[in-house]
């Protein structure tokens, strides 16, 4: 193999892969990242066996060939190489790649590339596109509130739902629920069910540049995989078998309380109280009036603590039915507000026992379900 | 005083309390009488943990109404003919002991009709004084009705445990036998509600989980063993299921339970290197063996038998128990929660291969990191030659690393400090919990409402257990609903808890519940807070941040008792700059 890059393309291409190296495996050869040729490019491509990412960025391609480099190793000196060109020249006979930039000029110890794990290679023809823009604020919407708890493996999922041309992604950790709609572009002839690691999807959602217009979606069918296609990326993870429960139920079909007040504001005094809230319970009592004819309704957030102190902050809201008190986990209230972009988010409640439903105002494609806390019996 | 002859009620009373010792010896007894008689269905009603009312009602073959005055007398028995049968017994009793003592002691009532007979006939014993036997109308079989156990010795009703003590005894009990004789219909009512029902339809298993839960009776491995000492079967725990006591090994020799210490060591024996230090199976095996290769008239209950070649038994239970976890190749689960905690207690994590193999996959980004610094000059400061950690407070640490993602080291004012993270977080957690709790006052401790509540099983035992401390775990944070007979609804946790599943937080809290751990209630909530977190801590294997490592460290110098972890062990050792110097031969050495 022998060939030329810009020095910027391959830190950018080690950049996009690195997510997924596995450096303490005891499969030393997924510690490596693996350098090939492919059609005119450099493929750069590393795997923990859970999570794939491959990248190709544009290389002169003066011998094909393939091999795999400790991906640390590479990465770090690639990051201190010159803004120039970098051309790699590889010894099959050792396994070792030259790698020379400018003044420098580096021999790294590399591993046979026949070693490298397969990557799957996807059938994009029957695959389903997605606006990449879309998908990003759909996933940063749920992504946060799956589990991380390891006990219960379909909730560090994130469930992916497609009937017709309605995709749904949902994600619960037990206390609180994330369910975010979108429409496609196109129809899809047979409904699509998948349970796709949450973590897959972040690292999706950190690779998917902008200048990416559309992703491409596969399911290889009884593979229990999914891949993304990217313009230059290309991204695949093993799916969560099992079942994800019926959170539909859930769902409180109604409310006896609807506040709307000002996502930024509404955050802002989140986040206040859980600088308090943080050192001991993690409650933040949300204490709604509603307002009469000649003042606005509004909503108290505080948060407390014995060692710290006392926050409270006002906020000024439409409330539409009966005054409540209900405490929630400060840390869930913020991670929700922090993901809604409309100006007005609604907060629906019933009772200070029964969940809460967090709305953005405006837009009826996102719903978050959180459960209350309770002070003691 | 002069020597006389005890009146022969005394003296029965005496015999009596060889055997009959608390309201479960009674159950025992005429569950063993019912077994002999050939019933195929036998129900056992208790009221007031026995106390008050046990009643055993058998399809057996009855007792001739001419024989039930005999029947009842001491050492009259239809088991047992000659001394020499004594080596061949085949029946559970045999000394005709058991109703002429539970006679004694109580108000006892006999109703019985053999098949053949047209009626039955009934006969009252009270405090061992016989009444009339009576014709009575009865079905094919025999009731025995025992009243107020006890009432004519005081004593002994002084020193009974508590009544969930004893009915929690009479359970197991019951339970034991039911596995034992799988082809008998058991039914036990405690105070009138149904606490076990078996089907009788030979399915050990089944019965298996009325013991233990579903999903524990799901795990068990089963054990089949012929030999020619003895044929073993019964079920044994995968490596994966332990407890901290051998409470939950049960024997059975024929047919009968027993307590040897020889062949529980054998079992655990057959665990060997398989388990932590400390950690024991769940197992129940029958041993089958020619009556004459053991005597079981060694002990007034025949809680103890004699075999005539323990050796070969001991290694035939051994075998048996190795075989059979070998051919159910304890792979560790990866993930499975009784591995997480195990492999946390002693910090074994390179045993745990899965475990480890996942953990260090998803650590990767922290370890890349090097946690462990390149050591700074370690000045010496002045210190007496032995300084052993005196004050209980924690000395000023500086953060030094991590190390094996389970310790941290640390620099104090007289030398090295290795930490361990898990027993340290456990401490840390254990004081924040409590203070919060006693700020809390009554109201208790904030919960956080499950989105769905998580159904949790557990065996009736645990279930009644957990039932009592229903008040206590609320203010802890737990809401916990009954949810039918041993099932529960778990609708809130602990704010604390909300990182891990919420049936294995429950479950952990009841698993090792100690028999009689009913001491006082404010005991009792600081055990649970310790369990909980136990649970909670951070675990050995996770790489922590800089940043935590320091707040731990600060957490920890803010504890009043930051020696030990709440169960004991040590959060800290220490190195002594004295002890340092001398093992690199700086001093000291010649």
């Amino acid at each position: 193999m022998k060939v030329s890059v810009l020095q910027e393309n391959l830190a950018h291409g080690l950049n996009v892969v690195s997510r997924a190296v596995s450096p303490r495996s005891t499969l030393p050869v997924l510690a490596n990242v693996l350098i090939a040729t492919d059609e005119g490019r450099l493929r750069l491509s590393a795997t923990n066996l859970e999570l794939g990412i491959t990248c190709w960025i544009g290389a002169k391609i003066e011998e094909e060939g393939s091999t795999t480099v400790p991906a640390r190793t590479f990465t770090d000196l690639v990051s201190t190489l010159p803004n120039d060109r970098v051309n790699m020249a590889l010894n099959v006979r050792t396994q070792t790649l030259n790698v020379r930039c400018s003044t420098s000029n580096t021999d790294i110890k590399g591993i046979d590339a026949q070693e490298f794990p397969p990557m799957p290679i996807p059938d994009l023809a029957n695959g389903i596109s997605i606006n990449v823009a879309d998908l990003k604020e759909m996933i940063q919407q749920v992504v946060f509130a799956a589990s991380t708890d390891e006990a219960r493996p379909v909730l560090t999922g994130v469930q992916m739902m497609i009937h017709g041309n309605q995709v749904t992604l949902s994600a619960a950790d037990g206390f609180r629920l994330s369910i975010r709609k979108a429409e496609l572009s196109a129809s899809l002839p047979r409904p699509v069910s998948a349970i796709i690691p949450a973590r897959a999807l972040s690292e999706l959602a950190r690779i998917a540049g902008d200048g990416d217009q559309t992703v491409t979606m596969a399911l290889p069918p009884s593979r229990g995989q999914v891949i993304f296609r990217l313009k230059d990326a290309e991204l695949d993870s093993q799916l969560i078998e099992g079942s994800f429960p019926d959170l539909e139920q859930v769902i409180p079909r109604n409310y006896r309380t609807r506040t709307v007040l000002s996502t930024p504001a509404f955050l802002k005094a989140c986040k206040q109280a859980e600088i308090f809230a943080r050192e001991g319970s993690h409650i933040a009592r949300v204490n709604v009036t509603p307002g009469s004819d000649v003042q606005p309704g509004t909503v108290e957030i505080s948060g407390q603590s014995e060692e710290t102190g006392f926050n409270q902050t006002q906020v000024d809201a439409s409330v539409e039915g009966d005054a409540v008190l209900i405490a929630f986990n400060v840390r869930f209230l913020r991670e929700v507000l922090d993901i809604i972009k409309t100006p007005n988010v609604a907060l629906e409640t019933t009772a200070d026992t029964s969940p809460g439903i967090i709305r953005p105002v405006g837009e009826d494609n996102f719903l978050h379900v959180i459960m209350p806390m309770h002070l003691g019996s | 005083m002069a020597i006389h002859m005890l009146p022969p009620e005394v003296a029965s009373q005496i015999a009596a309390g060889e055997v009959i010792e608390r309201p479960a010896s009674v159950v025992k007894e005429l569950i063993e009488n019912a077994l002999d008689a050939g019933a195929k269905a036998i129900t056992v009603s208790v009221e007031a943990a026995g106390q008050q009312l046990v009643e055993i009602a058998d399809d057996g073959s009855g007792i001739p109404a001419d024989e039930l005055a005999l029947a009842v007398a001491r050492h009259a028995t239809s088991k047992l003919q000659s001394a020499d049968d004594l080596f061949s017994i085949t029946t559970l009793g045999f000394r005709g002991e058991a109703l002429a003592s539970i006679g004694s002691v109580a108000s006892m009532t006999i109703t019985s009709r053999p098949a053949a007979a047209a009626a039955g006939a009934r006969l009252r014993v009270e405090g061992g004084i016989l009444g009339r036997a009576e014709a009575a109308g009865a079905p094919v079989g025999t009731v025995v009705r025992v009243e107020n156990l006890f009432y004519n010795v005081p004593a002994r009703l002084k020193f009974l445990k508590a009544e969930t003590t004893e009915r929690r005894a009479i359970d197991t009990l019951v339970t034991r036998y039911a596995l034992a004789y799988p082809h008998v219909r058991f039914t036990l009512r405690q105070d009138g509600r149904p606490a076990l029902q078996t089907s009788g339809n030979g399915n050990r298993r089944e019965v298996l989980a009325a013991l233990y839960g579903v999903d524990v009776a799901q795990q068990m491995l089963e054990v089949i063993f012929v030999e020619e000492v003895a044929s073993i079967s019964g079920f044994i725990s995968p490596t994966s299921l332990t407890r901290s006591h051998r409470r939950e090994i049960t024997l059975f020799v024929n047919g009968r339970p027993v307590q040897d210490s020889s062949l529980t060591a054998a079992l655990v024996q057959g665990y060997h290197t398989l388990l932590m230090v400390g950690r024991y199976p769940v197992a129940i095996l029958f041993i089958e063996m020619p009556p004459d290769a053991v005597d079981v008239n060694v002990h007034p209950t025949k809680a103890e038998v004699r075999f005539r070649s323990s050796d070969q038994m001991f290694s035939a239970v051994q075998r048996a128990v190795r075989r059979s976890l070998l051919a159910h190749t304890p792979v560790p689960e990866v993930g499975s929660i009784g591995q997480q905690m195990w492999a946390v207690d002693g910090g074994q994590l390179a045993v745990d291969g899965g475990r480890w193999t996942v953990d260090g996959g998803k650590l990767s980004v922290d370890g890349e990191q090097s946690p462990i610094s390149p050591p700074s000059t370690l000045h010496a400061l002045p210190s007496s030659p032995l300084a052993p950690p005196s004050s209980p407070f924690a000395p000023l640490l500086r953060l030094v690393g991590q190390l094996a993602a389970t310790y941290l080291i640390a620099e104090g004012p007289d030398g090295l400090y290795l930490i361990d993270q898990h027993a340290a977080h456990e401490r840390v957690l254990f004081e924040k919990l409590t203070g919060a709790r006693r700020g809390a006052g009554e109201n208790g401790l904030p919960a956080q409402s499950l989105l769905q509540p998580v159904t949790v099983e557990l065996p009736p035992a645990s279930a009644r257990l957990l039932e009592e401390q229903l008040p206590i775990l609320a203010r802890l944070g737990f809401q916990v609903e009954p949810f039918g007979q041993a099932t529960f609804l778990v609708r809130a946790v602990p704010q604390l808890l909300t990182g891990m599943d919420a049936a294995a937080a429950l479950r952990v809290l009841v698993e090792d519940f100690e028999e009689d751990e009913t001491p006082l209630q404010a005991e009792i909530e600081a055990r649970l807070i310790a369990r909980v977190c136990k649970r909670a801590a951070v675990k050995a294997g996770k790489t922590l941040s800089v940043e935590e490592q320091r707040a731990l460290l600060t957490d920890l110098e803010a504890c009043q008792s930051p020696r030990t972890c709440p169960h004991g062990r040590p959060t800290m050792i220490h190195l002594s700059v004295d002890l340092l110097e001398r093992q690199f031969g700086r001093k000291g050495a010649r």
